[in-house]
């Protein structure tokens, strides 16, 4: 509120109440350091990856433009993560801590206009296909799944129904994790010269599979950490020589990671979930829809890139700093269903969503436009066990 | 169409062929839209239980309803065996749609062969897999071929270097685009030397020349161009087609080429340019003859062969010789008849312009020339290498 004052950190005083506001920095000690890898005086066996970094040594820190200040007090150095713009309040110690009494993030960022249809349309939003797994599993889910939104399944109802998805969004991963097998680098040239990378024959189910999508309905295809496109955010998408049965067709859309797009006047941002299982990672937070609203509220799309997540460096603007708030925001890959409306102070509606990983839950959802709201569907089929 | 014949012809798949009959593949193998296919099945075993004949049918079902889960109401979608039918309904609260999925003799353990059976049927429609489904969309319109060629002459009219450069990013071409244009330009280059010696001068002076040209990278990189108009030259309608993609590689790799901007004219003028040079093969009016027949076969050759040669192309760059064999047997096996070498000299081709005659023409050229043109890059080779060793022992 007003009152307070708003202070650079080189201009505090030590005792005097203020307001700081500036980037967090959360110094972990188990994060992976590259350079403590390769350094050879640390004799150090490269880190496994694990779960969750955080330790209860972390500490937190707050720069500005020109210094930094180590937080300590009422904060949750457990559940910030590093690149989250704060501002907190409090005061300066004598030991050159700041002190912090409250902080508070961004907040939802400003409201778009309204301009949704009028009558029911729905996009299917659909993540983590995990094509070329080797396991058949998911296969006929998928098929089922193709095949309701092309209108071959179901009941007259049902297809009708299917008729009003006037978009399917594949969020990422489309290939599976088995596709990326680095065993090639490693064996001897004369055993791996005619094998063919794992990614080739799901690249080619992928396209049947796109194929069969794009002759009834627009598709958008994100990439996602196991695709074949580059490592770093923002994901470029797909190469279409990569699809060639199905980018004849002009419903097939290879977008970016992330992706923001108006479906039929509705405002969609999402990613394929790197970002949230990033933070996941560095932070005690462990709902993926918590830390997507949290994200929200931080106003930025991902705070942990470049620090923990690759990304390109961006040097005059950064674009994951959300400056309206979408509609529908989404990411991909995450362990369940998940979804919530968000209402905003400023008159902002938003639909959280958290959209499975198909390949183990076989899960997609559905988003009516018109309401904004969500519907998980779930494909099965059945198998030597009596499972339902 | 007589409504009895396609139970009769159910009864034939599942009983005397064995088969997992699902809807998709009913409706695909009759032609009929999906919902008919359904209705169709759904006859079937009405009736065949009311005959109760004896042979046992197992019927899975399609169920799709809402489902009351962790407090939300989620859709769900299964394909369940008949018997596990009731008990799925009886868990959905409410049930949007229950059909037949699929009719078959033995009884299935898991749904593995039903997804093979659409898997296995879709496959052979590729091209049409939305023909007989309820959803029609008007936008799911496939890029017609006719964008192909325009896209080509305007490619041919900028540079070489554009080409290489927006390959990747022509938005309008299937794939097509960018490789034809980069191959009027070596062909040009390659027309223009034949102009100028106006005989069939030995491949060596034009791959020379070439190797001159195209040199401005490394004497092992121009290897490739010079090779590339050997196999020219040797080869007929091959070679045509085979310029189409050794100089796409080529072309990828040396940006640094120079070369004529294409007129497209070139094009046409372009398919005789291998023929011409084929040393002593053939004769003039042999050449003219099929500079015309080529002129018109070209675009559907290049149209049609390019996606064979597309994955060639990558291995072109490193493995000429081996390329060539593969090429040749390649084409052995989009011919119908491969022809044997004797007819070398009657490699000339008939008047009746087909490609099947061209091919085959070129092929045998191409297996003779193979042995000459591989004669001549080890020679090279051995030169080069020569060379690098002689220019490494000053260099350290």
């Amino acid at each position: 509120g007003e009152g307070v004052l708003v202070r650079k950190l080189s201009e505090l005083q030590a005792g005097e109440k203020c307001c700081v506001v500036g980037t967090l920095f959360k110094a972990m000690q188990l994060q992976p350091s590259i350079l403590q890898e390769i350094s050879e005086e640390h004799n150090l066996v490269p880190q496994p990856p694990l779960p969750k970094y955080i330790q209860p040594s972390d500490e937190l820190i707050l720069e500005d433009e020109l210094q930094r200040i180590k937080l300590e007090g009422a904060i949750d150095v457990q559940r910030l993560v590093t690149g989250t713009i704060l501002a907190v309040y409090g005061s300066e110690q004598d030991d050159g801590r700041f002190l912090v009494e409250d902080h508070c993030l961004a907040d939802l960022p400003p409201p778009l206009p309204w301009n949704g249809p009028s009558s029911d349309r729905f996009v299917l939003l659909a993540s983590g296909l995990g094509l070329g797994s080797g396991s058949g599993e998911a296969l006929l889910s998928t098929q089922l799944l193709v095949d309701v939104v092309t209108g071959q399944l179901g009941a007259e109802g049902e297809q009708s129904c299917a008729a009003s998805i006037s978009r399917v969004i594949l969020a990422g991963n489309l290939l599976s994790q088995n596709t990326q097998g680095r065993d090639t680098i490693n064996k001897a040239k004369y055993l791996t010269k005619k094998t063919q990378a794992a990614s080739v024959e799901a690249m080619k189910m992928l396209d049947e599979i796109l194929l069969q999508l794009c002759t009834s309905v627009p598709v958008d295809v994100m990439p996602g950490e196991f695709d074949p496109t580059n490592y770093t955010l923002p994901q470029q998408p797909l190469h279409r020589c990569m699809l060639p049965l199905a980018s004849t067709y002009a419903t097939l859309r290879l977008v970016t990671n992330p992706y923001q797009a108006d479906l039929d006047g509705v405002r969609f941002l999402g990613t394929s979930g790197q970002n949230v299982s990033d933070i996941f990672k560095y932070s005690s937070m462990d709902d993926y829809l918590e830390i997507l609203e949290w994200t929200l509220l931080a106003g930025h799309i991902s705070p942990t890139a470049p620090d923990t997540l690759g990304c390109y460096p961006f040097y005059k603007s950064d674009p994951f700093i959300l400056t309206e708030c979408p509609q529908v925001y989404f990411c991909g890959n995450a362990p369940r269903f998940q979804s919530k409306l968000l209402q905003g102070a400023e008159g902002q509606r938003v639909l959280l969503l958290a959209v499975p990983d198909f390949s183990t839950t076989q899960t997609a959802c559905l988003v009516n436009l018109r309401d904004l709201t969500c519907q998980p569907v779930t494909f099965s089929g059945f198998g030597a066990e009596d499972e339902d | 169409m007589a409504d009895e014949l396609y139970l009769e012809n159910i009864d034939e798949f599942v009983t005397d062929q064995n088969r997992v009959v699902t809807y998709k593949w009913l409706s695909y193998t009759l032609g009929v839209h999906v919902n008919q296919a359904k209705q169709m099945l759904y006859d079937y075993v009405e009736r065949k239980r009311k005959e109760n004949s004896g042979t046992q049918l197992h019927v899975t079902y399609l169920v799709a309803g809402n489902l009351l889960q962790n407090g939300h109401v989620c859709h769900k979608i299964a394909v369940v065996r008949e018997d596990k039918l009731e008990a799925m309904k009886s868990k959905l609260s409410t049930i949007a749609s229950v059909h037949v999925y699929s009719i078959h003799k033995a009884l299935l353990k898991d749904s593995s062969p039903l997804y093979n059976t659409d898997y296995d049927i879709v496959k052979t429609n590729l091209h049409n897999c939305s023909k007989f489904s309820a959803i029609h969309c008007d936008a799911a319109v496939p890029r017609m071929q006719p964008d192909i060629p325009r896209a080509q002459t305007s490619l041919q009219g900028s540079s070489q270097r554009e080409n290489d450069t927006d390959a990747p990013s022509t938005p309008t071409i299937n794939g097509h685009g960018p490789l034809a244009a980069k191959h009027p330009p070596q062909q040009h280059k390659g027309i223009m030397e034949m102009f100028a010696a106006k005989a069939a001068s030995k491949p060596q002076d034009t791959n020379k020349e070439t190797k001159a040209e195209a040199s401005g990278v490394s004497t092992a990189s121009s290897k490739p161009p010079t090779k590339n108009n050997i196999i020219n030259n040797f080869f007929g309608k091959a070679a045509m087609n085979k310029l189409k993609v050794s100089p796409v590689p080529e072309q990828s790799k040396e940006e640094k080429e120079v070369v004529k901007p294409s007129v497209a004219v070139g094009e046409p003028e372009s398919s005789p340019n291998p023929v011409v040079e084929k040393p002593g093969k053939r004769t003039e009016s042999a050449r003219i003859q099929q500079k015309d027949r080529k002129s018109k076969m070209k675009h559907l050759d290049r149209l049609d062969n390019e996606e064979e040669r597309d994955p060639e192309n990558a291995k072109k760059k490193r493995k000429r010789i081996k390329q060539l064999e593969s090429d040749s047997s390649d084409e052995e096996d989009v011919l119908p008849s491969p022809t044997p070498e004797e007819e070398k000299a009657l490699s000339p081709p008939p008047v009746a312009a087909l490609k099947t005659e061209l091919e085959p023409a070129s092929m045998e050229v191409s297996a003779g020339g193979r042995k000459r043109k591989r004669k001549r890059v080890l020679k090279s080779k051995m030169f080069i290498d020569k060379e690098e060793g002689y220019m490494g022992k000053a260099g350290s």
